[in-house]
């Protein structure tokens, strides 16, 4: 697909998250999901896509975002987790087609481009400067350990996959403040941490995409130029949003 | 008699929004105004909406409540961001 300028081909990414779907959200996104086929080439859904994490809301979930005319690539959120029905939320969202991340990758190749997606759900502990450290109890060792464990496994992936015209970074929780503005300072490091846009400038990222802040902003960068983007859907307030992205060679370089 | 809307008030029913299990709501703001509590924000459908301003009544019967809270829309986008 080539894009509005007409200059060169384009990987149409479309994104949402915090959905949280239940049988009473069941067919409300569905009209604007059969339009993807005309303007996305890849739908991605950045986390909570349930409300407690069951699998009988997951199969809401699943039957909202089946065979749509697009590959739908997903990670998972705070909320998916709740009901401690992980597996189970996992592969019913698998078992309709919709392809879960957890520090993991997904390419898709489109436009006689390649647009890998590395997504893991991702954690808190705040921003540079103000972050949680590893240190006093064993519970907060573990809260920042976890933070850690699955930046460093997001690093990795992106790295990985820096060969790709197009690399995605998704997660749910975020790796910037700018996106986080409107939310109450005091709980910043419930939601986002440095630790993740450092795993993600540590590869040519073209951009990254999260949920969770439902008082955020749609607009931020990481200190390295990716840009980021907040898909929540509060923040959004439509089905998705649509990203038309250029492959790396084409990009004009942020000043830094 | 009403019960005076005091910061413990707040905190319970901030608990009760996230922790109910039929409701599990992160994302509304609650606000102390001349003695009612008002909760503002969006939700995902119109029962959600009708199920939280419920359950709060419920849960707290003498204390006064106003519900502000709208209905996320989910309509297709009309543009595109070219990044």
């Amino acid at each position: 697909m080539t894009g509005a300028q007409g200059s060169g081909p384009v990987v149409r990414v479309a994104a949402v998250g915090d959905v949280h779907i239940d049988q009473d959200v069941v067919g409300r996104y569905r009209p604007a999901l059969e339009q993807l086929g005309g303007c996305a080439d890849v739908l991605l859904l950045a986390g909570d896509l349930t409300r407690h994490g069951t699998a009988a809301e997951a199969a809401c979930v699943a039957r909202e975002f089946r065979d749509l005319p697009v590959p739908v690539i997903a990670v998972l959120g705070n909320h998916d987790y709740h009901c401690d029905q992980v597996p189970a939320v996992t592969s019913t969202l698998r078992d309709a087609g919709i392809t879960v991340l957890e520090c993991e990758t997904a390419v898709v190749e489109t436009s006689g481009l390649t647009l890998a997606v590395v997504g893991a759900k991702g954690f808190g502990g705040g921003f540079a400067g103000r972050h949680a450290s590893m240190f006093g109890e064993p519970e907060m060792k573990a809260f920042i350990r976890t933070t850690c464990e699955v930046s460093d496994r997001l690093g990795e992936g992106l790295r990985a996959a820096a060969a790709c015209d197009v690399l995605v970074a998704l997660t749910h929780y975020s790796p910037v403040p700018d996106t986080l503005v409107g939310e109450p300072l005091e709980i910043y490091p419930f939601l986002g941490s440095y630790l993740l846009a450092q795993a993600i400038d540590s590869a040519p990222t073209t951009l990254a995409v999260h949920g969770h802040a439902h008082k955020g902003s749609e607009r931020g960068m990481t200190a390295g130029g990716v840009r980021v983007r907040n898909v929540a859907h509060p923040v959004i307030k439509q089905a998705y949003s649509v990203f038309n992205l250029s492959p790396r060679a084409a990009q004009i370089p942020v000043p830094t | 008699m009403s019960r005076p809307v005091d910061e413990y008030v707040e905190a319970e029913v901030h608990r009760l929004l996230t922790e109910h299990p039929d409701l599990a709501e992160q994302g509304l703001i609650l606000h102390r105004r001349e003695g009612t509590l008002l909760v503002q924000g969006e939700v995902e459908s119109p029962y959600r909406r009708d199920q939280i301003h419920r359950l709060i009544s419920q849960r707290f019967p003498d204390v006064r409540i106003e519900c502000d809270i709208g209905v996320i829309r989910a309509q297709a986008p009309v543009d595109a961001e070219e990044l």
